[in-house]
């Protein structure tokens, strides 16, 4: 490719910063298996493949910022260009939440508010639908779960459930 | 006559009614998540993975196996109806068959989809029975070496056929090896990236990781879309086609179910990619080629019994050498290992009631399936009427539910949603799922198999070349690598390159 034909270099070029992040997560497993110890050729140490693939990992990064110099790629905003990023970031955000209630809550008092978010906030559900669904599919599978399967949910701090 | 005493042997197994029972409860919900668009065999695998604690080995299995091949019949249904692929493997069958559907003709589609689905199904049993046996008799002379190279070659394939750049997926199946690796080692017992975490000694689970990638991912992905739904809402009758559509199928039928197989056998290959190749070879072998894309049978036909033979010869690699070809496989492995047993040539020998019995039960699925597919279409497409902003909920409370019940640790719901959260970054961003789950699941054994052989042979690396089969998969894994690099390989590469994972 001559100079002429080369896309510009773009510092938003999302293949470049994956690629980087790449090299980082490669460099942090060599130092892992460096630290683990490697052993030697005949007697492999615990260290040994995460060295190795380490290097691989490096390597294949390398080649993914070498394509996005030379080749270019698409730009952060564009990845989300003609998509609702915020439902997937509000499932996420509800999801996270939900994992730093389940174990203090429960399930059943975790799990009820986290299907009525879901059903009511990323793409509203009416509401003589979402509140049977969000209380019904919870309970049904704590029910099924605890009488037919004889798994116990967590059943938190006010022990329901 | 071995065979057919085995094959007897194994009816008396796959015909105990609670095998039956679990047989028909795999192939339906292996119907309904092919059905329902968003949800595929991995999701519906996975989640069921720990119900198959409860029974026998043969009958959570069985179940299991159910999930995947009936998956890859309702994937079909939805493919014709809605334009909508319910699975990867049935992208292709939304060309033509959709087209047929608009044009009044979505009985026959549907009824050659079933009916070529089941033949390809039964062939591919037929040659499981066959194959199986003596190709376990070959595998117990593979050493360390061998086991070593034919993962590496699993994975290049893997990577070589995933869609977009290789070196993605290169370094994808190198992240999956390091998570692999994570917990005890089985050499030394020394910890290994567990950051003092007493959850992540035991290593991280399957179950958490495949749920959140694909599982989680999925749900993030698609509730960023409006997902368009074509559905046709024509009365379906006379599912039967007529004796100018078996004419026309009969031909893709057969070269599907055989390419089919064969791809499945291929590490790295399956479903997907066989009903890619069966469509590309019809279309080319076509007198009229321009008729594919506007409701050509045969653009039915072909895809449907190639992705059922794949879905069929997927199970040789696994049974006879103990190695999963893809993550359906991956997951079936994990299925195996939960009982306390390891697939591989052994297996038929020390337990042929096991083996026998899950190949019979897959001859009751398919019969079940041509059952269940054909007169309750009308239940299945009233299904599809599901809208997806209240399915979404319900994918994701089972995926917690499915998650949690693998371990009762709070631990691997927190794994899942962050492997959901990195799922969904990864697709954003061309990084596809698959071939970090198959490293994920052959990196501890590829790395146990690596450090033996070079143990035996004191350090000798010659010993993986000095052995022809490690040699030739090694070769071949060089070659593959290589290919990118050469246009003309790169473009053929580009042409089958696929979306193995949703």
């Amino acid at each position: 490719m001559t100079d002429q034909t080369r896309p510009p270099f773009r510092l938003n070029n999302s293949e470049l910063w994956t690629g980087v992040l790449g090299i980082a997560l490669g460099v942090f497993v060599i130092r892992s298996g460096l630290k683990l110890k490697l052993g030697t050729i005949n007697d492999p140490g615990s260290g040994f493949m995460l060295f190795y693939i380490g290097l691989l990992m490096c390597a294949f990064a390398v080649t993914i910022i070498l394509a996005s110099v030379t080749e270019g790629g698409p730009t952060f905003g564009s990845r989300w260009e003609g998509a609702s990023w915020g439902k997937p970031g509000a499932i996420i955000v509800i999801l996270s939440a939900y994992a730093f209630a389940l174990e203090p809550l429960g399930f059943l008092i975790s799990t009820i508010p986290l299907m009525l978010l879901l059903l009511r906030v990323i793409d509203p559900v009416r509401w003589t639908l979402a509140i049977p669904l969000a209380v019904l599919a919870p309970v049904g599978v704590w029910w099924v779960l605890k009488r037919g399967l004889l798994i116990q949910l967590p059943s938190g701090m006010f022990e329901i459930g | 006559m071995d065979v057919l005493v085995n094959v007897m042997h194994g009816f008396g197994v796959a015909l105990q009614p609670v095998n039956i029972l679990y047989c028909f409860i795999g192939v339906f919900i292996g119907t309904l998540v092919g059905v329902l668009p968003g949800i595929g065999p991995i999701s519906a695998m996975s989640l069921l993975l720990p119900v198959t604690l409860s029974g026998t080995p043969e009958s959570g299995i069985i179940m299991m196996a159910g999930i995947y091949y009936g998956s890859m019949y309702g994937g079909s249904t939805t493919s014709i109806l809605v334009n909508i692929p319910g699975e990867a493997a049935s992208v292709v069958t939304c060309i033509d068959g959709h087209q047929m559907a608009k044009q009044g003709r979505a009985g026959p589609a549907l009824g050659i989809s079933a009916l070529g689905s089941f033949i390809a199904g039964t062939f591919a049993l037929v040659m499981l029975m066959l194959v199986a046996p003596s190709l376990a008799s070959v595998a117990i002379a593979f050493g360390p070496a061998e086991y070593a190279s034919l993962m590496v070659l699993g994975l290049v394939v893997l990577t070589f056929l995933t869609q977009g750049s290789m070196a993605k997926a290169l370094l994808m199946a190198c992240i999956g090896i390091v998570l692999g690796l994570i917990g005890l080692d089985s050499i030394t017992a020394q910890p290994r990236l567990t950051f003092g975490r007493i959850e992540l000694i035991d290593g991280i689970g399957l179950v958490p990781v495949v749920m959140g990638l694909f599982g989680l991912g999925e749900v993030l992905l698609n509730t960023e879309q409006v997902i368009k739904r074509d559905i046709i809402n024509a009365k379906i009758t006379q599912l039967l086609p007529n004796k100018e559509d078996w004419k026309a199928s009969a031909g893709p039928i057969g070269r599907g179910t055989i390419l089919g197989f064969f791809l499945g056998i291929l590490p790295g290959g399956g479903a997907v990619v066989a009903s890619f190749a069966s469509y590309a070879l019809e279309k080319r072998l076509s007198k009229h080629p321009e008729r594919f894309g506007h409701g050509a049978i045969e653009g039915v036909a072909g895809p449907e019994a190639a992705n059922n033979a794949a879905a069929g010869g997927a199970f040789i690699p696994l049974m006879t050498l103990g190695i999963p070809p893809n993550v359906v496989m991956a997951l079936l492995l994990g299925a195996f290992v939960i009982h306390g047993l390891q697939p591989g040539p052994l297996l038929i020998t020390q337990n042929p009631g096991l083996f026998w019995g899950i190949v019979a039960s897959m001859y009751i699925g398919n019969l079940m399936l041509l059952v269940l597919n054909l007169p309750l279409i009308g239940m299945w497409v009233k299904l599809l009427k599901l809208p997806y902003n209240v399915l979404f909920p319900l994918i994701i409370l089972f995926t917690i539910i499915g998650v949690y019940c693998s371990s009762n640790n709070v631990f691997d719901v927190y794994v899942m949603i962050g492997f959901g959260v990195i799922g969904y970054f990864m697709r954003k961003f061309g990084y596809e799922p698959a071939p970090l789950v198959l490293a994920f699941v052959l990196g501890p054994l590829l790395e146990n198999n690596l450090r033996k052989s070079l143990i035996l042979s004191q350090g000798n690396l010659m010993t993986f070349i000095e052995r022809p089969i490690s040699a030739a998969c090694l070769l071949l894994a060089v070659v593959l690598l290589i290919a990118p690099l050469l246009p003309a390989l790169r473009r053929k590469r580009e042409m089958v390159a696929l979306d193995e994972g949703a």
